[in-house]
């Protein structure tokens, strides 16, 4: 038998002990692959986005807008290939006063053109465009609200006044993780008409792709200093950064969240830790004749290290084990479904798995340097003379 | 009786798992306390912003401030009812204000986030009696001038006494006074002078909310059944600290849904330390188990000692857990709100009433994960308890 075998076995003589460690290496996991998977739902919208669009907006502030005319400035430079706009329309349905979604006023011609991670049929695209009062909703969206294509709903903003009418001709499917998959589309010019004369001719804001050759980092630049001197200035940004720049605003709490998990990788470490030292302990004179008869004391420290390297990996498989289901098929869906424009994506990615099955082995490791150093360090004839 | 110098005594005897052990609740009980001072620091903060005897007034269907906007004019009606509290000049205490957000660099990193301008008329400080000016002096009426909240003082760039924060292209307000309203919300707003927001926001002939101060708080019905009778206005009332009460609560909702599922699993993990913790004390002590025993002491005198001694070993945890979290008292948190949609600013609030949930909560750890050890020795007997190693 090797050594690796002995360490193993030795984990069968305190079964009780051997099992809590393993159920607290267990949730320590599990916990920490849900904290990551969280941070990551949330960071992967930023990470999965069209690099060539650009988003162009108000400089100072999102409640401001655009004049209409600056998308066909935007359109008319050599280095932008399409370009659309939209509004915020804050709706609600007066049903599900609770229920946050995101309505947008958006060019019916060119909109799909440019989100073409939005995908619909041409059938329905096409009634899209005929129909004034038409709109097309993410499939997750209707679901939530048990509306069907064809019917006619009705909608209220927390920003305009009002009743609003719409006939939902179809739906689309989101393609990419980071594509809001329950968002309600309807035409611009709906609401551009029964806006006060003042507020007319306003977008929200001007995506725009990049043509092929051309840097949506140059691109972003030169459309801003194309207002510069004007009297609205833009703020363009590639979809990525712009992601960036609004979870920044949430990066508080991403914080918090880092500093849990690790906080319980350092429970988990502590309950490990202290299950190999004890084992350690009681087992002393057992080094003590290992020693005597010839092993080295390194020998006597890996025995110690792969005891704990066990702990890990059955703790951390038992943990990711719980996890894939928890997460994957109970809470992420729960989630997907009903925070979708939060978390349109939320399961555990691969490099998660991976992540936390290596965190689990490397602390399991650390934990037992110090009663391994111990181990090491015993010195044969006193413990041998202690339990004589 | 065992003694409980007993208790303690074993629990020195044994450092190293001890204080394994009690690192490991403590690190629970941190983590337990600190969510649970951050909802309270969100709740005082929302909770103490507004007052009950003032009515806000919105659009029919804004959820807030910054979605809302109605004419002027309306401003003039909802403020002539006798139920409006009028100042000494006669006139009705009541303002029509204008909300917006700007977004602005935050300090120490290259993050950006929304800050919340509130346009202010001349009579402010008559309508909020409980707003003081700390540093520097009030913004003169009519003037690019504006005061700044104590709380979101110097968090992002150009916000300091002094400075200039720009709001469109040639037109800037000057921060000249720095104000505190008991750590409200408002402490993390700019107050620049109604008009200057108007023009440059182009927020001509309309306001997003008025606030009218009542001759009292009971005559809040009076108030709103009068200005919502009238449906051409399409207005809405709310209590002003109603109105805070609801902007807090899908964040402090959401803060309390992550704390609670957080420490759920840590207390489990902590619960398992000490069950483990726990075993192995009652293993080395079998032979003086057995000794107590055969001195005549009961088994639920053992149960009830290393129950004790388990209850000690997670409540020193505890203690050390909460200490910890009151020194968070001085960090500030600030994040953005999902309702208003701007950067608002907290601190990790902690009451007797939080320290003395999380001690409950470490003892309760303590009680659940030495129970089963604490039965084993319990239930040995003593002749086999004193021959065994």
């Amino acid at each position: 038998m090797n050594l690796g075998g002995v360490a193993a076995n030795n984990l069968r003589r305190n079964k009780l002990r051997s099992a809590l460690t393993i159920a607290g290496v267990a949730i320590a996991i599990l916990a920490f692959v849900l904290l990551r998977t969280i941070v990551e739902a949330w960071t992967a919208q930023s990470s999965d986005v069209a690099n060539d669009r650009i988003v162009t907006r108000h400089k100072v502030t999102f409640v401001l807008s655009l004049p209409k005319r600056y998308v066909d400035e935007v359109r008319g430079m050599k280095e932008v290939k399409i370009a659309t706009w939209a509004n915020w329309f804050g709706g609600k349905d007066p049903n599900h006063d609770t229920d946050f979604f995101q309505a947008l006023a958006c060019d019916e011609k060119t909109f799909f053109e440019v989100y073409d991670d939005m995908r619909t049929t041409p059938e329905q695209l096409k009634a899209f465009k005929e129909d004034r009062q038409g709109a097309i909703v993410g499939e997750k969206l209707l679901k939530r609200l048990g509306w069907k294509v064809g019917e006619t709903v009705t909608l209220t903003s927390q920003i305009f006044p009002g009743n609003w009418e719409f006939h939902i001709v179809g739906t689309y499917e989101a393609l990419k993780k980071a594509v809001d998959p329950a968002s309600f589309l309807f035409h611009w010019d709906m609401l551009n008409e029964r806006m006060p004369k003042a507020f007319q001719d306003q977008v929200g804001w001007i995506v725009a792709r990049v043509g092929v050759g051309s840097s949506a980092v140059d691109t972003s630049k030169a459309i801003d200093d194309k207002f510069e001197s004007s009297d609205v200035q833009t703020k363009s940004q590639d979809e990525r950064s712009f992601q960036q720049s609004f979870l920044g605003m949430f990066s508080a709490i991403l914080t918090a969240l880092n500093i849990v998990s690790a906080v319980i990788l350092g429970i988990m470490m502590l309950i490990l830790g202290n299950t190999v030292a004890m084992g350690v302990r009681e087992r002393t004179g057992e080094y003590a004749v290992l020693r005597a008869i010839g092993f080295l004391p390194r020998h006597i420290a890996l025995l110690v290290i792969f005891e704990a390297g066990v702990l890990g990996i059955v703790g951390g498989g038992v943990g990711l084990g719980l996890a894939y289901p928890f997460i994957n098929l109970g809470m992420g869906r729960f989630i997907e479904e009903n925070f979708s424009n939060f978390f349109p994506f939320f399961r555990i990615t691969p490099e998660s798995g991976a992540i936390s099955m290596a965190i689990a082995v490397g602390l399991a490791l650390c934990a037992s340097l110090p009663p391994a150093v111990n181990a090491y360090r015993l010195h044969v004839v006193e413990a041998l003379r202690r339990i004589a | 009786m065992i003694p409980i110098e007993y208790n303690t005594g074993s629990l020195a005897a044994r450092k190293t798992t001890t204080a394994t052990a009690v690192l490991g609740i403590a690190l629970v009980v941190f983590v337990l306390a600190a969510s649970l001072m951050l909802t309270e620091g969100i709740k005082q903060t929302l909770g103490k912003t507004g007052r009950p005897d003032v009515g806000i007034v919105i659009r029919q269907g804004s959820d807030a401030e910054l979605s809302s906007n109605f004419d002027l004019a309306n401003v003039g009606l909802i403020l002539e009812g006798s139920e409006v509290k009028r100042g000494p000049d006669g006139n009705p205490l009541g303002v029509g204000e204008i909300i917006v957000v700007a977004l602005m660099k935050k300090v120490g990193s290259d993050g950006v986030s929304n800050v919340q301008l509130r346009g202010v008329p001349d009579n402010v400080y008559a309508v909020r009696p409980d707003v003081h000016i700390t540093e520097g002096r009030k913004a003169k009426p009519g003037t690019d001038e504006a005061v700044l909240g104590q709380k979101i003082r110097g968090r992002f760039d150009t916000l300091e006494l002094g400075q200039s924060v720009e709001l469109k292209k040639g037109r800037s307000v000057k921060i000249v006074g720095i104000f505190e309203d008991g750590g409200s919300g408002f402490e993390s707003e700019v107050w620049c002078d109604v008009d200057t927001i108007r023009t440059a926001f182009g927020r001509e002939g309309i306001v997003s909310s008025a606030r009218a101060q009542l001759t009292s708080a009971s005559a809040y019905d009076q108030f709103k059944t009068r200005v919502e009778s009238d449906k051409r206005l399409g207005l809405e009332v709310q209590r002003e600290t109603e109105y805070y009460e609801k902007q807090s609560q899908s964040l402090a909702m959401f803060v309390r849904v992550l704390g609670t599922i957080v420490a759920i699993f840590f207390s489990a993990g902590a619960m398992i330390g000490a069950m483990i913790t726990m075993y192995a004390s009652v293993a080395s002590r079998h032979r003086e188990v057995g000794t107590l025993r055969a001195l005549g002491f009961s088994r639920f005198s053992i149960l009830s000692c290393f129950l004790i001694e388990s209850a000690l070993l997670a409540l020193i945890g505890g203690a050390f857990g909460c200490l910890g979290s009151l020194a968070l008292g001085t960090v500030k948190f600030s994040m953005m709100n999902f309702a208003t949609w701007s950067e608002i600013v907290f601190t990790f609030h902690p009451t007797p009433k939080i320290l003395g949930v999380s001690m409950i909560a470490s003892a309760v750890m303590g009680l659940v994960g030495g129970f089963l050890p604490a039965l084993q020795a319990a239930l040995l007997s003593p002749i086999e308890a004193m021959r065994g190693e």
